[in-house]
C-alpha cells in the first residue's frame, strides 16, 4: 500500500478513523489464552481478523509484545495465561557481557512466528494497512541489561550501553526489514523506556538509533510510526519531531495538544486515551465522555488521530472498546 | 559554609566519587555529622523537586540517590544513636505476578535517601511475604508496586493479608505503579497513592509522622 499517500489522505480527510493499539483483546474474541495467542501465527492472524471485523479501525496492528526481541537475544521470558509476556532477569551485567552478546538472526525465538503472522493476517484483512509492532533499541537494551541498571549505566558505563544499543539496532533493522519484505505496511516502534530520559540523553541513547532503523526501512510503501508513552517526551518534542517518521504515537502521561503542535503537520500524531484508566478500568460511559473531550481538544488538528495511549490490555472489557469506536463515530457524525 | 554547599551541589550532580572526599573533608574540618547529613538531605529535596517538575529524569535521580546513600553510610558511624536512628522502617516490593522493578527501585532509593530503613523484597512478592517482613522487621510502612492491570488486584490482597494478620492498624500501606491511581488506592483500602518516587518519599515521611503522633 502507498502509505505516504495513506497518511496524506488521512490528514486531508474530515472523518478520521481511530487507530488504537488493539491486538491482545482478541483473546476474548477467540476464547483463548494469551499463551495460545503468542504461540501461533495462525491464531494471531485470526485474532487480528476478528478485531478488524468488529472494529472500524484505521489499521490492523500485530501483537505489541515487547518481550519477543529480547527473547530472541536469549532473555528469559515469563508467559502467563492472561498477561502480555514479560522479560525476567538480566543477561548483561558487565561490559564484557555486552561485548560478547551475539546478534540473533530474524526468526530466533518467536520472532519468525510474529513475522509469519503478517501475510496470514493479510489474507484475511484487505481493507486497511497492517502495522507490525516492534520494540525500540533503548527499551530492548533495558530488557537485556535490567531497566534500573541501564539507566545508571548511561552514566557509569556509557560504552557498554552503546555496545548494547548497536547490537539491538542491528537486530531491529533486520527485524523491521523482514516485516517490510513479507508485506507489512509499516512498523510501530515502541520505545517507552526512553520516555524516562532527559531530552539530551534520549537523543544520545535512543533517537540516534531509532533514526537508523527508520532510515533503513521507511519508504513510500512502508510507514515508520514512533511510539513513546513515557512522561518525559513532552520535553523532547523537537528531537522526536526531527526523526522524520510518517506517524507519532504518544501516551496519556503527556498533554496531547502539546505533542500534536510539536510534531510535523504532514505526519500523523496519535494518542492518548488511557489504556488502563479508560479502556481497562473505565466504563462505556466514561469512555463516551473521554473520547469527545479529547477530540474537542485536539480534533481541529488535521493530523491528529485518536488512539489509545498505549497497548490495550488483553482482558479489557469489549464493551469499553466498542464504546470507544462508537464515540469516535458519533463525533465524526458517522 | 562553602564545604556544605559543595557537598549539596556535588550530590545534585550524582557524582558519588567526588562526593565522598568532600564529606570526608567536612568531617576533617570539624563539621558535625548531623549538619553534613542535613546538607545531603537538602540536596536530595532539590532533586526530588526537580524530578516532580520534569527538570531532572529517572537516571539522574538514581545516581543522586546512590551517591546520597553512599555518603550516608560514611556518616553513620559518626552519628549519635539518636541521630543514626532511622526515621522509620519500610518494606517494598512489586506484587505477586509482576516482574517490573524500576519504579520500585526508584522509590526504595528515595525512601533511603530520606533516612528510612528499607527492606527490598524484590519482584513477584506474595502477600504473606509482606506480612512476615512486617512481623520480623517491625516495618511501619508497606510499599506495594504494580505495573500491570492484571497484577494490580494483588495489592488489595496484601492489604487483606495485613488485616487478617492483625497488623493493619500498625502499618501504613503505600501504593504506586503506572496503572495505579487514587481511586484504586481507595478501593483497596490502602493509605496513600503517589504518582512518582519523589512524592512517595515525601508522603512516607508524613505517614511516619502520623504514626508516631
Amino acid at each position: 500500500m502507498d502509505m505516504k499517500n495513506w497518511v496524506a489522505q488521512t490528514i486531508a480527510g474530515k472523518e478520521k478513523r481511530a487507530l488504537p493499539v488493539l491486538s491482545f483483546p482478541s483473546v476474548q474474541l477467540l476464547d483463548i489464552t494469551v499463551r495460545q495467542l503468542i504461540s501461533s501465527s495462525d491464531v494471531q492472524a485470526k485474532g487480528m481478523a476478528a478485531i478488524a471485523e468488529r472494529c472500524p479501525a484505521a489499521a490492523a496492528v500485530t501483537m505489541m509484545d515487547l518481550s519477543v526481541e529480547a527473547e530472541a537475544f536469549g532473555a528469559q521470558v515469563s508467559v502467563s495465561e492472561r498477561e502480555v509476556p514479560t522479560v525476567i532477569g538480566a543477561m548483561l551485567a558487565e561490559p564484557e557481557d555486552a561485548d560478547g552478546l551475539a546478534v540473533p538472526a530474524v526468526g530466533a525465538g518467536r520472532t519468525g512466528l510474529y513475522v509469519e503472522a503478517v501475510p496470514k493476517a493479510r489474507a484475511l484483512i484487505q481493507d486497511r494497512p497492517i502495522l507490525a509492532g516492534i520494540i525500540g533499541p533503548f527499551s530492548l537494551a533495558g530488557r537485556l541489561m535490567g531497566m534500573t541498571e541501564l539507566m545508571v549505566n548511561c552514566y557509569d558505563e556509557p560504552e557498554m550501553v552503546e555496545t548494547t544499543l548497536e547490537k539491538a539496532t542491528e537486530f531491529l533493522m533486520a527485524y523491521a526489514m523482514a516485516y517490510r519484505d513479507i508485506g507489512a505496511d509499516g512498523v510501530v516502534m515502541a520505545e517507552p523506556a526512553a520516555g524516562l530520559l532527559s531530552p539530551s540523553m534520549m537523543e544520545k541513547f535512543s533517537l540516534l538509533y531509532v533514526k537508523r532503523v527508520l532510515d533503513a526501512v521507511q519508504r513510500d510503501d512502508f510507514a515508520f510510526i514512533y511510539h513513546n508513552c513515557g512522561s518525559a517526551v513532552e520535553k523532547a518534542g523537537p528531537q522526536i519531531a526531527s526523526l522524520g517518521a510518517m506517524g507519532y504515537h504518544f501516551g496519556d502521561a503527556v498533554d496531547m495538544k502539546t505533542m500534536v503542535e510539536a510534531m510535523p503537520p504532514d505526519a500523523l500524531v496519535m494518542g492518548n486515551v488511557s489504556p488502563v484508566r479508560e479502556f481497562a478500568e473505565g466504563t462505556p460511559e466514561s469512555i463516551r465522555a473521554a473520547v469527545p473531550e479529547l477530540l474537542a481538544y485536539c480534533g481541529s488538528y488535521p493530523n491528529f488521530v485518536i488512539s489509545s495511549g498505549c497497548d490495550i490490555p488483553p482482558h479489557t472489557p469489549w464493551e469499553n472498546i466498542d464504546a470507544f469506536f462508537q464515540a469516535v463515530d458519533e463525533y465524526y457524525g458517522r | 559554609m562553602a564545604i556544605l554547599d559543595d557537598i549539596s551541589a556535588t550530590l545534585q550532580k550524582g557524582k558519588k566519587k567526588a562526593l565522598l572526599p568532600l564529606v570526608q573533608q567536612a568531617i576533617d574540618e570539624g563539621v558535625d555529622a548531623p549538619t553534613i547529613l542535613q546538607s545531603l538531605l537538602d540536596g536530595m529535596d532539590v532533586i526530588g523537586e526537580k524530578f516532580r517538575n520534569n527538570e531532572v529524569f529517572v537516571p539522574e535521580v538514581l545516581i543522586c540517590a546512590r551517591a546520597m546513600n553512599a555518603a550516608t553510610a560514611m556518616l553513620k558511624p559518626l552519628l549519635s544513636e539518636e541521630d543514626a536512628k532511622p526515621l522509620g522502617k519500610a518494606c517494598i516490593g512489586t506484587v505477586e505476578g509482576d516482574m517490573h522493578d524500576i519504579g520500585k527501585n526508584l522509590v526504595r532509593l528515595m525512601l533511603e535517601a530520606k533516612g528510612i530503613e528499607v527492606t527490598d523484597l524484590g519482584v513477584d512478592v506474595p502477600a504473606d511475604r509482606f506480612v512476615s517482613c512486617v512481623q520480623e522487621e517491625g516495618c511501619q510502612l508497606v510499599c506495594c508496586s504494580a505495573l500491570l492491570t492484571t497484577t494490580m488486584p494483588a495489592i488489595g490482597t496484601v492489604v487483606e493479608a495485613l488485616e487478617t494478620a492483625g497488623l493493619r492498624q500498625q502499618v501504613k500501606v503505600m501504593v504506586g505503579g503506572a496503572p495505579v491511581d487514587q481511586t484504586f488506592c481507595d478501593r483497596v483500602r490502602a493509605d496513600a497513592y503517589t504518582p512518582d518516587a519523589a512524592s512517595a518519599a515525601r508522603r512516607a515521611v508524613e505517614l511516619l509522622e502520623e504514626l508516631t503522633a
